[in-house]
């Protein structure tokens, strides 16, 4: 596990560094200043792990689909909707209600979202990448409408909704002037173990890992794919929501227009480099959330943020290329 | 050919074979499955390169690197799967990779292929999707792919295999005329009275070696039989003193759709009781995969009924079924019977997953399921290098093994089994077969479909035939006689 | 009406292309995500080229860049066998950092939004034209029928002595020619280049090709379908209907929502290529 985050991180550097030598500017230079935006100092490394929580959690919603075989490329808009729903619900309530209410809310709207895409898939056969990326947009329109009017806090100017009470917000483990960890990231890294250890442990998470692997061979052994189908996208989709409503809970306390920066999108990057076990999800979002810290760094040194994804993109296609040329050489 | 050798890799698919045929024959290649008549073929073909050995053609050497070329020099095979695209027409099946050029005259084109079709006897609609032919018409519509790229030596591989009789002798009345016209013709088959018929001359192999060749006229059905299989067969005693208990299975009228949309199933009826072994015997496309298939759960009847221990089966889902007690050795174990990239420990539960003790109450029990896949990898001597090593690191006969093993555990009542013993050899066979025996033989039943007649005679306890869908039993006095079944496969009587 | 027309023809314009793109990959059998990104590298680098190379040096500049892009993609799916799925997401995410890396980078503030570029009526009429020319291709060609076996199905196309890894060589070629026009086609709409300028018209295109069912005519309806709802929200915006004043997000939200309702209302025969993913 740590030799491939290591090698993960080693690769990054080096794509990023050719990268910024094409555009003239001083890799090392630039390695510096994305590492230390990242993790020089202990605000940078509470930045970067603010960064690396929703990541992780949109990382383990697209990665259960994948295991199933699907491609949940929504998971941007199940953010939304589950932020916005979170944010809606949990005002109206103070203290912890609020919050649990909250992420209740959060993770019905988002599993609501993916629904859809979902039935589509399981009884039309309808490719769920393509579902999944207009409804994000469709997500992106429909949450803009509503804190522009109905939700929005009439007492500012923002396109915002209200705050959340602070007693309903999501508490922080570790508050120290060094670390800050935030419950929301324990609750990732709980669900990464529990994810994990529900797909190896129950037949449920068995037979969803057969569908994906071998779906003709599934049927054969009493597993029905569209089942397998609809809880896959219903869990990757609640997971989705669940990203958003930690994140309106624990870091930013209300929902507003253009609310993601697209964790949905990176988090299809997190879940491929993560291989094929959950646990691989923990530093795979750890590299993004280096990667994105630094990227703002970086763009106040000059570089435009854009780098990042760019190393992110060649990294999967680098990754992917040498697992076939494992599986050539073993064969 | 002279002196073709074949290794893939400990095994000798053919040794030092020689075959010459002469032009404008009809001529026969006849032996047991895994006698070595396609390998060689294919290397006539060009989809092979031999080891050694020498191709002449017409007097020239030849050595074909690529079916292409194999076609260049007037060589070409149909195959026993058809290589017809469903969704395109049957015109552009026919010019595909022979279309003369980069623009398509398709007008022209199908004034040629009309004028080959009626030279044959066929006819064809063009335009339509090559998906609506029959396997007849594929068939015909292959043998004409070869007719369009003018190639003077034609293989055909099993030809007759899902043709019905009428279909069958028409098909000879053509391939004679193209002999007369003088086109060479090589035929593979494990059919005797059609060789007897029809060809001119005859190659028996056995084993990838060549044993004889004679002209039909001189030899007979009885002699070239004893010639494919050697000595004669260690038929094991198969104790016939089990009385049949209660009816287990019961099927009536049922009648089920293909996914071509056409009717695969006509009405068929039949039981099998507690301790018999059935054996459904039958030319491949007869319908024994849709009968399979509706037993399991997968397919769903347009009419009819399915029972099993008196409980009427409609609208269990296949995991029901399996809970019930029915198993299954699918027909294909790469595509439904195992995950190539699991372990062995993981693959054991497949199909299993939600019984005990694989699983308590929705949860894996990891340790019960390691000490199953342990027995189910030893009952057929599965060699393998570690349960927690991948499946694909079995051969296809240890993959065979472990599906068969796994599908007889846990007190089975149902075996469904589609060519349970593919892959293996006759002691491998013999311990799969002895193996549902025992199963059947402690009140639980077998149904086994297998395209190989001698296969099922000598295993099962009761044979049936399938043909076009429909299931025919032969006469009580007739019930284990390999002519009568054979009659009722291809719907003669 | 007549600018209701005019709106749809300009909207479908860049669908139509990315479409027929789409086409050549999809119909050989390659999965193609990565119409998005192939058009958006596209736009970028043509913009950036057209500061100093002209009208012209942008429309080949765009191809180049986009025709680089598909061929990334074949050698990803077809010589390493990576999944086409993740090949046509990662390289969208490629050009996404890509180009507003490059452009921000790269692009000269003063000149802005005065390049020149080439006509739109230009790109109009060879948008409406394609979907005939690749109809009788498929058709009337060699070439057009190779590619419909090898999608159809590849091994028995090999059977026959075709190539598939060659033939989807050149599909994705063209691919990478028409969505490098579409891309250009977008900046010479708009007059200069911004983040993220394709916002989904790839996929859209994708989603068009998939309800025509994979022909290049009904692909080319649908197009014009979905370029029609655009059009209608430009025109309706603001315009209030049934008495109430519509938010300006559920127009643009229209043609995707357009595009789901048309991937659910599939029914009938299900025309996926039968080797789509197959190597």
């Amino acid at each position: 596990m740590i030799w491939r985050l290591v090698a993960m991180i080693a690769g990054a550097c080096a794509i990023l560094a050719g990268a910024v030598l094409v555009a003239h500017e001083s890799p090392i230079q630039s390695l510096q200043t994305l590492f230390h935006g990242s993790l020089g100092t202990p605000a940078a490394i509470a930045g970067t792990l603010r960064e690396a929580t929703p990541l992780l959690i949109c990382g383990l919603a697209v990665f259960i689909a994948l295991r199933a075989g699907l491609f949940n490329i929504g998971v941007e808009g199940q953010l939304l909707v589950g932020a916005c729903a979170c944010a809606v619900v949990a005002i109206r309530f103070p203290g912890t209600p609020g919050m649990i209410l909250g992420v209740i809310a959060g993770m019905a709207a988002g599993a609501l979202w993916a629904l859809p895409a979902g039935l589509i898939k399981a009884y039309r056969n309808g490719h769920e990448v393509i579902t999944t990326i207009m409804l994000n947009n469709v997500a992106l329109f429909f949450t803009g409408a509503l804190v522009s009017g109905p939700i929005k806090d009439k007492t500012q100017a923002d396109t915002a909704t209200p705050y959340v009470a602070a007693s309903s917000r999501m508490p922080w483990v570790y508050q120290t002037p060094t670390v800050q960890v935030n419950f929301s990231l324990v609750l990732g890294v709980l669900l990464a173990v529990g994810l994990a250890l529900w797909l190896k442990k129950t037949v449920a998470g068995y037979e969803l890992q057969a569908v994906g692997s071998n779906r003709v061979a599934a049927r054969f052994a009493g597993i029905s794919p569209q089942k397998v189908t609809m809880l896959a996208m219903t869990i990757s989709g609640s997971l989705g929501g669940l990203a958003g409503a930690v994140q309106v809970l624990a870091y930013e306390g209300r929902f507003y227009d253009g609310f993601s920066p697209g964790y949905g999108f990176d988090a299809l990057g997190v879940a491929l480099l993560a291989g094929g076990s959950a646990y691989g999800v923990l530093p795979s979002s750890l590299l993004f959330g280096i990667l994105s810290k630094g990227g703002t760094a970086l763009q106040i040194d000059g570089v435009p943020k854009g780098i990042t994804t760019v190393v992110l993109g060649m990294l999967i296609l680098i990754a992917a290329a040498i697992r076939y040329r494992k599986v050539t050489t073993d064969a | 050919m002279l002196g073709i050798t074949k290794k893939f890799g400990a095994v000798t698919a053919l040794d030092r074979v020689d075959l010459e045929v002469s032009q404008g024959a009809i001529h026969a290649i006849v032996g047991e499955n895994g006698a070595g008549k396609t390998t060689l073929m294919r290397i006539l073909y060009g989809a092979l390169a031999s080891d050694d050995g020498t191709v002449e053609v017409e007097t020239h050497a030849v050595k074909f690197g690529s079916s292409r070329e194999a076609i260049q020099c007037g060589v070409g095979m149909v195959s026993q799967h058809y290589g017809i695209i469903p969704e395109l027409t049957c015109l552009q099946n026919l010019i595909l990779g022979a279309e003369g050029g980069p623009i398509l005259r398709n007008r022209a084109a199908e004034e040629r292929a009309k004028m080959l079709a009626t030279r044959m006897g066929f006819e064809f609609n063009w335009q339509a999707e090559a998906s609506t032919l029959s396997p007849a018409g594929a068939q015909k519509l292959e043998i004409l792919k070869l007719l369009w790229r003018e190639a003077r030596i034609m293989i055909l591989d099993e030809p007759t295999a899902m043709l019905s009789p009428a279909d069958a002798n028409a098909l000879f009345v053509s391939l004679d005329s193209l002999a007369k016209d003088g086109a060479t013709i090589i035929l593979v088959t494990h059919r005797l009275p059609e060789v007897l018929e029809h060809c001119s001359r005859v190659t028996v192999l056995r084993n990838g070696k060549r044993i004889d060749e004679k002209a039909v006229t001189e030899t007979s059905g009885s002699e070239l039989a004893q010639l494919i299989v050697g000595g004669a067969l260690d038929k094991p005693e198969i104790t016939s003193s089990f009385r049949p208990g209660d009816r287990l299975l019961e099927i009536t009228n049922l009648t089920v759709k293909g996914n071509r949309g056409d009717i695969a199933l006509k009405g068929v009826g039949f039981n099998v009781r507690s301790g018999e072994i059935l054996g459904i015997a039958g030319v491949d496309g007869s319908g024994q995969r849709e009968l399979f298939e509706s037993i399991a759960g997968l397919i769903k009847p347009v009419e009819g009924a399915i029972s099993f221990a008196e409980q009427d089966t409609a609208g269990w889902t296949p995991a029901q079924r399996i809970a019930h007690g029915l198993r299954m050795i699918p027909e294909d174990r790469h595509a439904q019977g195992v995950v190539e990239n699991w372990s062995l420990d993981a693959n054991a539960a497949l199909g299993l997953q939600r019984l005990k003790p694989f699983a308590r109450g929705g949860r894996v029990d990891e340790k019960a399921r390691h000490r199953m896949a342990g027995e189910i990898a030893e009952r057929f001597n599965t060699k393998h290098g570690g349960l927690n090593l991948q499946m694909s690191s079995l051969s296809g006969g240890n993959q065979q093994r472990f599906v068969a093993a796994r599908s007889l555990c846990l007190n089975p009542r149902l075996v469904l089994a589609f060519q349970p013993a593919r892959g293996l050899d006759i002691k491998g066979t013999q311990k799969v077969y002895e193996g549902i025996r025992d199963v059947c033989r402690s009140g639980s039943a077998a149904l086994v479909v297998s395209f190989d007649l001698d296969e099922l005679l000598e295993q099962c306890d009761r044979v049936v035939a399938m043909n076009h869908g429909r299931l025919l039993e032969p006469e009580a006095h007739q019930a284990m006689d390999r002519d009568a079944i054979g009659r009722l496969m291809v719907g003669a009587q | 009406m007549l600018n209701l027309l005019v709106l749809t023809i300009l909207f479908s314009t860049p669908l139509i292309l990315a479409a027929m793109g789409g086409f050549t990959s999809e119909r050989g059998g390659v999965i193609n995500i990565g119409l998005e990104g192939m058009m958006l590298m596209a736009a970028c680098v043509g913009a950036l080229a057209s500061a100093k190379y002209g009208a012209v040096g942008e429309l080949v500049a765009g191809i180049l860049a986009a025709t680089v892009m598909s061929l990334l993609h074949w050698l990803m799916t077809q010589v390493y066998h990576v999944d086409h799925v993740i090949s046509g997401m990662a390289l969208n995410a490629v050009a996404a950092g890509g180009t507003n890396f490059l452009y921000l980078k790269l692009s000269d503030p003063a000149h802005g939004s005065d390049l020149p570029h080439i006509p739109i009526t230009a790109f109009c009429v060879i948008a409406f034209v394609t979907p005939f020319v690749i109809w009788l291709y498929s058709r009337q060609t060699r070439g057009g029928l190779r590619l419909q076996s090898v999608g159809s199905d590849p091994d028995k196309a090999r059977l026959m002595g075709i190539q598939p890894v060659r033939v989807r060589f050149f599909g994705l070629l063209v691919t990478g020619l028409l969505t490098g026009i579409a891309g250009v086609e977008l900046v010479a709409y708009t007059g200069v280049f911004t983040d993220n300028m394709t916002s989904g018209r790839g996929y859209i295109a994708l989603a068009a090709l998939i309800v025509g069912g994979w022909r290049p005519i009904p692909t080319f309806l649908a197009c014009f379908a979905f370029g029609f709802f655009s059009a209608l929200r430009l025109q309706l915006q603001g315009t209030p209907l049934f008495g109430a004043q519509l938010p300006s997000q559920l127009w643009a939200a229209l043609p995707y929502l357009v595009t789901v309702i048309a991937l659910a209302g599939l029914i009938g025969k299900n025309r996926t290529p039968a080797g789509l993913g197959k190597p």
